[in-house]
């Protein structure tokens, strides 16, 4: 007879354990507000740095276009490296990951943790990104470019870092791991989400590049994040069950 | 058909330390496997083999249930664990934590309050305010919340006073025999440290020495 695995259940019962967790994350987070504190007042103090160096008051105006993309989705960055992994590591660190390891199935729990690093980034974001147009006096020539850029990118941000953060809650010395190993797995999307997010301040494709037939070099930027996207979910549902069991 | 445990030549290494040099037993129905030997032996790190939380270096570990034949993922999921280092969600109370892990395993819950009433434990107290002994209760409400049938119980009865202690006896006394009203199939149970049991039938005792 054939052993039996836990690998194979119902997709009910899938989604209603990523449900679960969503749900005791945010119950958690709202107890303890770690999370929440620690990405507002990051982001808040570096783009009050940002604005009183860089804002209209500091660069000239004719460079904005160029560097703050760049500016906006490092605030984006640190912030997330600075809340996020802490999903995975606290469980560790808290020894509630052995209880989590009996109940649950690897990749609900991943979908679960997941989806609660897309709602915090997509918080962050509601956050940051009017308040970093606001104090740099900034135009969006394509608003519309600039919104689905934010999600995108924030999709792949939040994939990006539970990855990352599931591979290091068991390790050693999880600030530098997490640091190492995010700097290849997020370059990709930083590269592209500054390039669209500079097409979405100044108007037409990323910077230098005009628009072409069908989606345009926005689109198939667009498109090339969307699909880094989808690589790093599946990425993340492939590897999750190696690194979280023995 | 009921559920049988047995492991034959488990071992298990960390780095140079040998910590398992080859154990073998095998426990039925209704019986219990005591583990006994002193610190370091091993108890705790065998326990955690036959849970699925860790692999043995080599050797081989069969649970089946209803004839069914289990692997480690599947293994890790219906057993029951009662171990020191198992711990909660401290900002949650009880009540949450054990309807958190019964949404996770498709249970009602009904069956948290149940045994949160028969642990007597304060549903509505954040974990991190329950003293060490109702902790202790707390893991072993999470150990039967979904009726295993297999329970791996490490230091069982650590921090519990005269009442804790004879409330989890009579709720192993269930498990190992359930009386003909209640719901459940007799169960088998793996104890490390234990003191006198006095329950059940023992499949043997299995010494891990120093």
């Amino acid at each position: 007879m054939p052993a039996a695995s836990a690998v194979s259940r119902p997709a009910s019962t899938w989604v209603r354990e990523a449900a679960a967790v969503f749900a005791k994350e945010w119950r958690s987070e709202l107890r303890t507000r770690y999370a929440l504190n620690t990405l507002a007042l990051f982001a808040v103090n570096t783009l009050v740095v940002v604005s009183a160096s860089l804002g209209p008051l500091g660069a000239a105006p004719g460079r904005s276009s160029e560097t703050l993309p760049v500016l906006l989705w490092l605030i984006l960055l640190f912030a997330a490296a600075a809340g996020l992994p802490r999903s995975f590591v606290h469980e560790e660190e808290t020894q509630t990951a052995t209880a989590l390891r009996l109940a649950a199935t690897p990749s609900a729990l991943f979908c679960g943790k997941l989806a609660y690093a897309l709602t915090l980034l997509a918080a962050l974001e509601a956050l940051v990104a009017p308040l970093f147009l606001a104090v740099m006096n900034l135009d969006v020539a394509r608003p519309g470019l600039l919104v689905a850029t934010l999600a995108a990118g924030g999709f792949g941000l939040a994939a990006g870092s539970t990855l990352v953060a599931a591979i290091i809650a068991q390790a050693r010395g999880k600030g530098t791991l997490f640091a190492v190993l995010s700097f290849p797995v997020l370059l990709p999307l930083l590269l592209l989400a500054v390039e669209l997010t500079r097409g979405a301040f100044a108007g037409g494709g990323p910077p230098g590049q005009g628009e072409q037939g069908g989606l345009g070099e926005a689109g198939v930027a667009l498109m090339q994040l969307l699909l880094y996207d989808g690589a790093v979910t599946t990425a993340g549902l492939m590897l999750f069950p190696v690194v979280w069991n023995p | 058909m009921p559920p049988a445990l047995s492991f034959a030549q488990v071992r298990r290494r960390f780095g140079r330390l040998a910590v398992l040099g080859g154990v073998s037993a095998s426990v039925a129905t209704g019986e219990v496997l005591l583990v006994t030997g002193r610190n370091g032996s091993g108890k705790s790190t065998l326990l955690r083999c036959l849970a699925g939380l860790l692999a043995p270096d080599s050797g081989t570990i069969d649970y089946s249930e209803d004839g069914a034949p289990m692997d480690a993922a599947a293994r890790r999921r219906r057993i029951g664990l009662v171990a020191p280092d198992l711990a909660f969600y401290g900002e949650l109370t009880a009540a949450e934590n054990l309807a958190f892990f019964s949404r996770l395993r498709g249970i009602g819950r009904e069956r948290g309050d149940e045994l949160l009433r028969r642990l007597e434990l304060p549903p509505d107290r954040p974990t991190a305010a329950l003293s060490s002994g109702m902790r202790q209760r707390l893991r072993w409400a999470w150990a039967l919340l979904h009726r295993p049938r297999l329970l791996l119980l490490d230091e069982p009865f650590q921090n519990l006073d005269a009442a804790g202690v004879a409330i989890v006896r009579r709720l192993l006394a269930e498990h190992l025999a359930p009386s003909p009203a209640a719901a459940g199939a007799p169960g088998l149970a793996v104890v490390a440290n234990p003191v006198p049991l006095e329950i059940g039938s023992v499949a043997g005792n299995l010494d891990l020495g120093a």
